[in-house]
C-alpha cells in the first residue's frame, strides 16, 4: 500500500482539519504528482439520498426539456411550411414581426443551449483519471488533471489537496454509501476498512469476486459481522475512520497507477483487504491466504481493465492506415509478398490479436535489439512459451505507434515460410524469396516476422540455402526481421550460421506459475464465453501448477491453457452450461491425460492408501520390509509432502535374483501410476563403457536423444528401473547422482529432462553372498543392512551415491514356505485366466509343494518357478483345451501327481 | 429528520433554480472553454491525420517507391501539392471551427433578445 501520511498542517486533528486548506478536513492523505490526495467528501444519508434523487430529477428534467424543444420545433415548422414561402422566411421582418411560432423557435434555441449545459454539467458519471489514455512506455505525456474538466476542480499544485471522490465510478460511490448505511445499521459510529470491504461484497464486482473465489456469502457473513462490530459503537454522526480514508485514497492511487478510467469497487476492495490484518486472518481461516484473495481480486479487476484497454486501443488505432500504404506514402504495392504473408498490424488494427500478458522484459529486449542497429532479432523459446504472443503484441504496439522511431509508420508482416518453400524446386523458392525481399526493399515500410525461421535452413542448392540468401540480403540493411525458433532449432540450425550471427537472440522463458496464472486470467474470459461456464480461481491455480509439474510436451503457459480449455468443454458437457469449473475438474483432465492420480485424496482412496501394504502383499510374497518402505514412499507422494525438487523416491533394492525385486517395482507402477508398464527399464550390463552414456542420454546434434532421457521426456511419470546397477560405468553413476539430488538431467541435445515425477529404483546383486550367509546364520535384516552399507557395498558404490537413496531395501532370500505361496499365487493367476474362458480350476496341495520344490533354486530364487509351471501345468493344460476335453462350467483339477483331470459340471 | 428534509429541499431548490442562474455564466466560461477545447482537439486530430510532420520529413523521398529521377520529380511536386492542399483544408476546417465558436457565443443571447423583442414589441 502506498505511504499515507497525516496532514502536516492540521496534524489530522478532526477539529482543526475542518478548515485546513491542505487536507480539506480529511486529516490524512497520500502525496502524489497530482497533489495531496484526500477523501474529504462527506457521506451520510442526506448526501446519498440526495445523490440518488438528483439522478432521478435530472433524468426527468432532461426528458421534459427534450420534449419541449421538440414540440417547439414541430410547432414552428408546422406553422411555417404551409403558410410561408422561402422568400418570406428570408426577410428580416419575418423574424422580428412577433409571430408566436417564431418566438417559440427562439425559445427552442435557448432551451437547447440550456440542455447542452445540463448534459455537460449534470450527467457526467465520474471524471476520467489522469493516467487514463496514457501510453505505458513511450512518449509519456502527463496531462494535468483538469484537462477533462467536468466538475470544476482548480488547477492543482503539488502540496495542495486533491479530492479523489469525483474520480470514483457511480458503483464505487454506491459502495462508499453502502458502507455508511452498513455502519448505521450495525450501530457503529465509524466506517472501518472492514465495513468498506463488506460493502464491496454487496456490489456487482463483489459478487463476481465471491464466485471466483468459490465461497458462499453465508459462510463469510458471520465472522465478517463480528469483525465489523469491533468498530466503536454509539450514536451518529457516523464518520469515516482514518484507516478507511486511507483505503479510499489508496484506491485512487492504485487505479491511477494501473491506468484505469475510474476508481471501481475492486480497488477499494483490494486496499481495504490490504489495510486490515483482521480481514486477512479471517479469509486465511476459511482457507484463502493473502495471495489467493489478492489474486482473485486482481482477476476481477483485470477483466474490467481489459475492456477499458480495448477502448483505448481502438481510439489510438484510428490513425493507423487500413491498407499496405504507410502514412508517408513511400510504400508500394507488394503483390507477391501479400500472397505469401499476413499483415499482423492490419489484423491487430481490426482487433484480431489479443494483448500479451507478462513477458515485458522480452518485449523490451526485443525493441532494444531492433534499435541496436542489427538487422533482426530472433525469439528463442520452447513451443508454448508465447513467442507468437510477443510478436503479436509488437503488432499491437505498432498500431498504437507506441514504438521506437525505427518501427514508426511501418507494418509487421508475417511470412508463411512453409508456403514459400513449398515451391518444390529449390531454385524457385529462392527466386520467390528474393522477389519478396525486393518488394520489401522497394516498399521500405515492412518489418518481416518469420515464425520458425529454421524452415529456411538446408533448402536450396548446396551451401547456399534460403537461410544464407536471407542473411546476405539482410546485410544490405533495407528491412528488419523478427524471427522465432525453438532452442533445439537454434542450437542445431542457426547459431553457428551466418543467419544466426545476424540476429540478436532474445530468450523467451517459459512462464512461471504466477505468470501462467495471469495469462489464464486474461484468456479465461474468452473460454468462459465460448463454453458458457465459469472458472473458479482455484481451477486456474490448479491448472497452472499441475501443468508445470506434469505436462511437459508443451511449455507454460500454453500447457495450462490447453488444460483449462479442455476442462471447460468437459464441464459444459457433463454439468451443463452456467456450471463452475472447479480445481477437481481441472485435476481430472490432467489425470486423464497422464494417468497420474493428481486429484485431492478422497476418503475412499485414503483408506486404500492406508491398506496399501496388504494389497501389495497380494502380489509380493514375504519381503515385509521392502513393501513397507515402498508403501510409505507412495503415501508421502500422494499427500504431497515430498520436496518438489527430487524424484518421488529413490530406492536401492538389494538381494539375490528371483526374490521379487522386479515384481515390487511393477506393483509400484500399478499402484501409483495406474499401469504396470509405466516403467523405463534399463539393464546396466549394457552400459558398461563410457561410450554407452551417449546411448543413455543422447549425443550432441542427434535429435533422437537418449534411450532414458527420451523415454522420461515423453512420459515423465514413470518408474525408472535400472537393473544390476553395479555393472554400470562409474560415469553413469555420477549422472544419477544429479538425478537423485536435483530431479533433472540434461540430455545430449541440451534439453533439461525433468525427473521429479519419476520413482528411481536401482537393483543390485552386490552383497548377495553376504546376505545369504548372514540370513542362514539367522541375523536380523537391520544388522544385515548396516553391515552391507558399512562394509560390503563400500567397495562397489561410493558413499555419496549410497547416501542419496531414500531407502536401501534388502530383499531376503526366499524360504521354502514363501516359494510354496508363490506357486499358489501363480496357479491362482492361471485359474483367473481359465475363469475368463468359463472353466473352473483347482490344484491339490501336494502337487503345489512338488512344484515349489522343483521351481526353487537357492541361487535363482523363485525364478525357475515360472518355467516349471509352464512346463508342467500350462503346456498340458493347453493340450487339454485344444482337444476339447473340457467344456464350459467344468472344473479342471491339477491332481497330486501333476495329472490334469476334468470334473464335469452337472446338467442345468 | 426535519433538518434533513429541509436541507434536502433546499439543496434541490438550489440545484434546479441555481442551475438556471449558473447556466449563462457556465456558457461563457467553462462551456466556452470546453467548446474551444473540442475544436482544438478536432484540429489536432486532423493535423495528426494529415501527418504533416511525416510528409515534410519524407519530402524528398519518392512516393510509391519510384526511385528513378522522373519518379522523384513527380513525387516532390505531388508532395508539395498535397501538403498545400491539406493546409488549405485545415485552414477551412479551422475557419469552420471559429464560426462554430462564434455561433456558440452569439446565438443564445441573440435568440433570447429576439424572443423578447418578438413578445413585447411584435408587429412593429
Amino acid at each position: 500500500m502506498m505511504q499515507a501520511v497525516v496532514c502536516s498542517k492540521c496534524n489530522g486533528d478532526p477539529r482543526g482539519s475542518r478548515s485546513c486548506n491542505q487536507c480539506k478536513g480529511a486529516g490524512i492523505g497520500i502525496q502524489s504528482e497530482e497533489g495531496f490526495l484526500v477523501w474529504a467528501t462527506e457521506i451520510n444519508e442526506v448526501s446519498s439520498a440526495l445523490r440518488k434523487l438528483r439522478i432521478k430529477v435530472n433524468a426527468i428534467v432532461h426528458l421534459a426539456l427534450m420534449t419541449v424543444i421538440v414540440l417547439c420545433l414541430i410547432a414552428f415548422f408546422a406553422s411555417v411550411i404551409p403558410n410561408y414561402t422561402i422568400e418570406d422566411v428570408q426577410t428580416w421582418l419575418f423574424w422580428t414581426s412577433g409571430h408566436w411560432f417564431v418566438t417559440v423557435f427562439y425559445v427552442a434555441i435557448v432551451l437547447t443551449a440550456y440542455f447542452v449545459f445540463r448534459m455537460n454539467e449534470f450527467t457526467a458519471q465520474a471524471k476520467d483519471l489522469p493516467g487514463w489514455m496514457e501510453h505505458t512506455t513511450y512518449h509519456v505525456q502527463r496531462t494535468t488533471p483538469d484537462q477533462g474538466g467536468e466538475r470544476g476542480t482548480k488547477y492543482v499544485v503539488r502540496g495542495t489537496s486533491f479530492e479523489v471522490s469525483p474520480f470514483f465510478s457511480p458503483q464505487a460511490i454506491e459502495v462508499v454509501e453502502a458502507a455508511y448505511k452498513l455502519a448505521k445499521d450495525l450501530g457503529r459510529v465509524e466506517v472501518t476498512p472492514e465495513i468498506l470491504f463488506a460493502a464491496v461484497l454487496s456490489s456487482h464486482d463483489g459478487a463476481l469476486f465471491m464466485v471466483r473465489i468459490g465461497v458462499s456469502f453465508e459462510k463469510i457473513k458471520e465472522p465478517l459481522v463480528r469483525l465489523m462490530m469491533r468498530a466503536s459503537a454509539g450514536v451518529p454522526p457516523i464518520a469515516f475512520s482514518r484507516e478507511s480514508k486511507r483505503v479510499l485514497v489508496a484506491a485512487y492511487a492504485l487505479a491511477d497507477e494501473t491506468h484505469r478510467k475510474h476508481v471501481t469497487p475492486m480497488e477499494i476492495f483490494l486496499q481495504a483487504f490490504q489495510e486490515s490484518e483482521k480481514l486477512q486472518e479471517l479469509l486465511d481461516d476459511l482457507g484463502f491466504p493473502f495471495s489467493h484473495v489478492s489474486h482473485v481480486a486482481q482477476w476481477v479487476l483485470l477483466q474490467s481493465k481489459l475492456r477499458e484497454d480495448q477502448e483505448r486501443f481502438v481510439s489510438l488505432a484510428r490513425l493507423k492506415p487500413k491498407s499496405v500504404m504507410n502514412r508517408a506514402m513511400t510504400a508500394r504495392q507488394t503483390s507477391l509478398l501479400d500472397r505469401f504473408s499476413e499483415d499482423l498490424t492490419l489484423l491487430a488494427r481490426q482487433g484480431y490479436l489479443a494483448p500479451m500478458v507478462g513477458n515485458q522484459n522480452v518485449m523490451e529486449e526485443l525493441l532494444r535489439g531492433l534499435e541496436s542497429g542489427q538487422q533482426g532479432v530472433v525469439l528463442v523459446g520452447e513451443t508454448g512459451t508465447g513467442k507468437a504472443a510477443v510478436v503479436e503484441q509488437l503488432a499491437r504496439r505498432m498500431v498504437e505507434e507506441d514504438v521506437p522511431e525505427i518501427l514508426f509508420d511501418k507494418r509487421l508482416v508475417s511470412v508463411n515460410l512453409a508456403q514459400v518453400v513449398a515451391a518444390g524446386e529449390p531454385g524457385l523458392a529462392a527466386e520467390r524469396l528474393l522477389s519478396m525481399l525486393h518488394e520489401v526493399a522497394m516498399s521500405g515500410n515492412i518489418v518481416l516476422a518469420l515464425y520458425g525461421v529454421e524452415a529456411l535452413v538446408g533448402f536450396g542448392s548446396g551451401p547456399m540455402d534460403l537461410a544464407e540468401t536471407l542473411a546476405s540480403e539482410m546485410d544490405k540493411g533495407y528491412c528488419l526481421v523478427i524471427a522465432t525458433a525453438t532452442p533445439q532449432a537454434w542450437t542445431q540450425y542457426l547459431e553457428r550460421r551466418s543467419l544466426g550471427k545476424k540476429l540478436v537472440k532474445v530468450v523467451v522463458p517459459p512462464a512461471d506459475t504466477d505468470q501462467t496464472i495471469s495469462v489464464l486470467m486474461v484468456k479465461s474470459g474468452g473460454i468462459e464465453y465460448q463454453n458458457k461456464v465459469f472458472f473458479s480461481y482455484a481451477a486456474l491455480e490448479k491448472a497452472a501448477s499441475l501443468a508445470s509439474r506434469y505436462l511437459h510436451d508443451v511449455a507454460a503457459p500454453q500447457n495450462a491453457l490447453n488444460v483449462i480449455r479442455e476442462a471447460a468443454v468437459a464441464v459444459r458437457k457433463t454439468k451443463g452450461e452456467q456450471a463452475f469449473v472447479s480445481a477437481e475438474d481441472v485435476a481430472k483432465i490432467v489425470h486423464d491425460k497422464t494417468n497420474i492420480p493428481v486429484e485431492m485424496v478422497t476418503h475412499e482412496e485414503s483408506k486404500q492408501l492406508m491398506n496399501l501394504e496388504a494389497r501389495m502383499h497380494g502380489r509380493i510374497i514375504g519381503q515385509d520390509e521392502a513393501v513397507v518402505s515402498v508403501a510409505r514412499a507412495i503415501r508421502r507422494a500422494r499427500a504431497e509432502l515430498r520436496e518438489g525438487k527430487r524424484p518421488i523416491a529413490n530406492f536401492l533394492f538389494l538381494g539375490p535374483t528371483g526374490v521379487g525385486k522386479t515384481e515390487c517395482a511393477k506393483t509400484l507402477a500399478q499402484e501409483y501410476f495406474g499401469d504396470e508398464t509405466a516403467m523405463v527399464r534399463l539393464d546396466m550390463s549394457e552400459y558398461q563403457d563410457q561410450a554407452s552414456i551417449a546411448k543413455m542420454i543422447g549425443a550432441a546434434g542427434d535429435e533422437r536423444g537418449g534411450l532414458l532421457t527420451e523415454a522420461v521426456r515423453k512420459k515423465p511419470f514413470t518408474i525408472v528401473l535400472l537393473d544390476e546397477i553395479e555393472k554400470a560405468h562409474s560415469e553413469i553413476l555420477n549422472l544419477f547422482l544429479q538425478v537423485m539430488d536435483d530431479g533433472r538431467l540434461t540430455d545430449g541435445v541440451g534439453r533439461t529432462i525433468d525427473f521429479t515425477n519419476t520413482i528411481v529404483i536401482m537393483t543390485s546383486n552386490a552383497g548377495t553372498a553376504f546376505i545369504q550367509s548372514a540370513m542362514s546364520e539367522g541375523q536380523s535384516i537391520e544388522r544385515i543392512k548396516t553391515a552391507l552399507l558399512e562394509r560390503e557395498l563400500k567397495s562397489v558404490f561410493r558413499p555419496e551415491f549410497l547416501n542419496r537413496f531414500d531407502g536401501v531395501v534388502v530383499f531376503k532370500p526366499l524360504t521354502r514356505d514363501e516359494v510354496v505361496q508363490i506357486a499358489w499365487l501363480m496357479l491362482n493367476q492361471i485359474g483367473k485366466r481359465l475363469e475368463l474362458k468359463g472353466f473352473k480350476f483347482r490344484a491339490e496341495d501336494k502337487i503345489v509343494e512338488d512344484l515349489a520344490d522343483a521351481g526353487f533354486d537357492p541361487q535363482f530364487g523363485a525364478r525357475p518357478m515360472r518355467r516349471v509351471i509352464q512346463d508342467r501345468v500350462e503346456t498340458p493344460l493347453a493340450d487339454l483345451l485344444l482337444q476339447n476335453q473340457a467344456s464350459r462350467r467344468d472344473t479342471i483339477v491339477l491332481g497330486d501327481h501333476g495329472e490334469l483331470r476334468v470334473e464335469k459340471a452337472g446338467e442345468i | 429528520m426535519l433538518q434533513s428534509t429541509t436541507s434536502l429541499t433546499k439543496l434541490l431548490f438550489v440545484d434546479l433554480i441555481g442551475s438556471v442562474a449558473w447556466f449563462p455564466i457556465w456558457w461563457y466560461t467553462k462551456g466556452l472553454k470546453k467548446m474551444i477545447q473540442w475544436c482544438i482537439e478536432g484540429l489536432n486530430y486532423r493535423v495528426k491525420q494529415y501527418a504533416f510532420a511525416i510528409w515534410l520529413k519524407n519530402f524528398f523521398v519518392p512516393m510509391y517507391g519510384q526511385y528513378d529521377w522522373q519518379g522523384r520529380l513527380v513525387s516532390i511536386f505531388m508532395r508539395a501539392v498535397v501538403i498545400i492542399g491539406r493546409v488549405i483544408a485545415l485552414v477551412v476546417e479551422a475557419i469552420v471551427y471559429v464560426v462554430l465558436v462564434m455561433l456558440w457565443a452569439l446565438v443564445p443571447p441573440f435568440a433570447f433578445i429576439l424572443a423578447l423583442q418578438n413578445i413585447f414589441l411584435g408587429r412593429v
